[in-house]
């Protein structure tokens, strides 16, 4: 069990995030949809201190951290039970595919390189790119890329796996790769917190969504209580915005 | 026609000079490692925002930038004797100040003066660095010295290759100033022996051939070194799982 309470924090005298609170169960991929701007970003960035919160506590069982007032040591465990997959990927440039995912298995976890590379080699094989393990970055799609984050990420075991916008900086034919590698690591057990916009892909993976606006939590539920029968105003107008855009090409006829 | 140009002595004396090549580049490598050394040390203050620290390197770098390498050799030749003698009037204590080896004036000034141009290398080379690395690497559970010294320091080292080299060069034509110094590196040495036989011309020809060859060969390592630091422009093979297809068979 992971509960979040009053998680707050400001940029200058502007209030991004209003004292959140979340209990996660393991196993639980909870969403997080809304506005851009309403601090869903902030709140996974939070949660492993990338962004220093003004007030909050985070504790995996028997672990409670505050998150504003955290020495470097706290900070450090805290981040090795979380992992994160960033919206721009952010694989170590200068390294292979395997060297990403041996990484933290070798530095920070300090397993042997023999072992590291094994493991790290299985992840990628998890998804699907164990072929791909001497390449860069460079030479890698961004969905590929992606994957291997995942692989980065998952590697570390981690307690909770934070995703923030993972798909938002693919085209979109590579959107759905990365989807699936996401929906097998959720079949696997891994609890999730995910932000996103794809709301097709929300309403299939995630076991709870909660609509964030103005730094609040306006309404959470299942995903078939918030897409099926939104009962805020704020909400019901937020995805009737979405719902609106039809994303099929516009045909435009020849002027007469 | 008269003998105005003896192309013959541009290329006979050069092994007379290049007796005095150690001394430029001994000048050459203290000064380099002094100026790297201390430009790293700068640059991190000026990154990481150190109070006081940063608004003294930040004097320190425009003074050495702004005023001539030949001013600062002077100011180290002249002013260094004239420290020594007050902190032995202070102190009581006895150094010699006619002791101290000219060279070391020299190195003194132009590392230095290398260390101010490195450091603003050194410095945009680290913000360069994609701060997303930096998060991925502290999002893993890095400590910050893991993060520098295995992410920071050595993506910024690839971005900052080019421009160290480009200041090491400058540096080496800096050495031939050090007469100033008392120092009789190359170029000193050349314009002794020039006094001797009014061949100056063909002189600082042969000087510039030698300092050109210099130059050129570090060019050259440098672009083995780069290329070594670069990801491969193409993608390797793929690695097919030949173990596993044949396991599930």
């Amino acid at each position: 069990m992971i509960r979040i309470r009053n998680l707050v924090k400001k940029f200058n005298n502007h209030t991004v995030l209003d004292g959140i609170d979340l209990d996660i169960e393991p196993g639980e991929v909870v969403a997080f949809i809304g506005p851009s701007g309403t601090g869903k970003s902030t709140f996974l960035r939070s949660l492993n201190l990338l962004e220093k919160p003004d007030s909050g506590t985070i504790q995996f069982d028997d672990d409670t951290y505050d998150l504003s007032h955290i020495s470097k040591k706290e900070t450090l465990r805290l981040r090795r039970s979380t992992a994160m997959v960033f919206q721009q990927f952010n694989l170590f440039k200068n390294r292979t595919a395997v060297e990403n995912v041996e990484e933290g298995l070798r530095v920070v976890k300090k397993i042997p390189k023999n072992e590291a590379r094994q493991r790290a080699l299985s992840e990628l094989r998890n998804v699907g790119l164990e072929e791909y393990q001497n390449h860069y970055p460079q030479h890698l799609s961004g969905g590929q890329q992606q994957r291997v984050a995942i692989a980065r990420a998952l590697s570390m075991k981690p307690q909770l796996l934070l995703l923030d916008e993972p798909t938002s900086a693919l085209d979109p034919e590579r959107v759905k790769e990365v989807q699936d590698t996401i929906s097998l690591a959720a079949q696997e057990g891994n609890t999730m917190l995910l932000v996103s916009h794809e709301m097709g892909f929300v309403r299939k993976i995630a076991s709870k969504v909660l609509f964030l606006d103005g730094g609040k939590i306006i309404e959470q539920g299942s995903p078939e209580a918030i897409f099926a029968n939104p009962k805020t105003p704020r909400l019901q107008s937020f995805l009737a915005d979405i719902e609106s855009y039809d994303p099929k090409p516009v045909v435009l006829s020849p002027q007469a | 026609m008269p003998d105005l140009f003896d192309i013959k002595l541009v290329f006979t004396q050069i092994p007379e000079l290049l007796k005095y090549l150690p001394v430029t580049l001994e000048l050459t490598v203290a000064a380099g490692v002094i100026g790297l050394l201390l430009g790293v040390l700068i640059a991190i203050v000026r990154v990481k925002d150190i109070p006081v620290l940063k608004q003294i390197v930040v004097v320190y770098v425009s003074m050495l930038r702004g005023t001539p390498i030949i001013v600062q050799l002077y100011i180290s030749y002249f002013g260094i004797p004239i420290l020594l003698k007050y902190i032995n009037y202070w102190n009581g204590t006895n150094f010699d100040v006619n002791g101290v080896p000219p060279v070391v004036f020299a190195i003194l000034a132009l590392g230095l003066n290398q260390s101010a141009f490195m450091s603003e290398i050194i410095r945009s080379s680290i913000q360069a660095v994609d701060e997303g690395q930096v998060e991925a690497a502290e999002s893993l559970g890095m400590t910050a010295n893991q993060v520098r010294l295995r992410v920071l320091l050595p993506q910024a080292g690839v971005i900052a290759l080019p421009g160290l080299m480009n200041s090491l060069i400058g540096l080496i034509k800096g050495t031939s100033l050090a007469f100033v110094c008392a120092v009789v590196e190359m170029t000193a040495a050349g314009q002794i022996m020039a006094g001797a036989s009014y061949r100056y011309f063909e002189m600082y020809c042969s000087l510039a051939i030698i300092y050109w060859i210099i130059t050129a060969v570090l060019e050259w390592l440098a672009r083995l070194l780069e290329k070594k630091l670069s990801i491969p422009q193409e993608a390797p093979e793929l690695q097919l799982a030949v173990e596993r297809t044949v396991t599930n068979d």
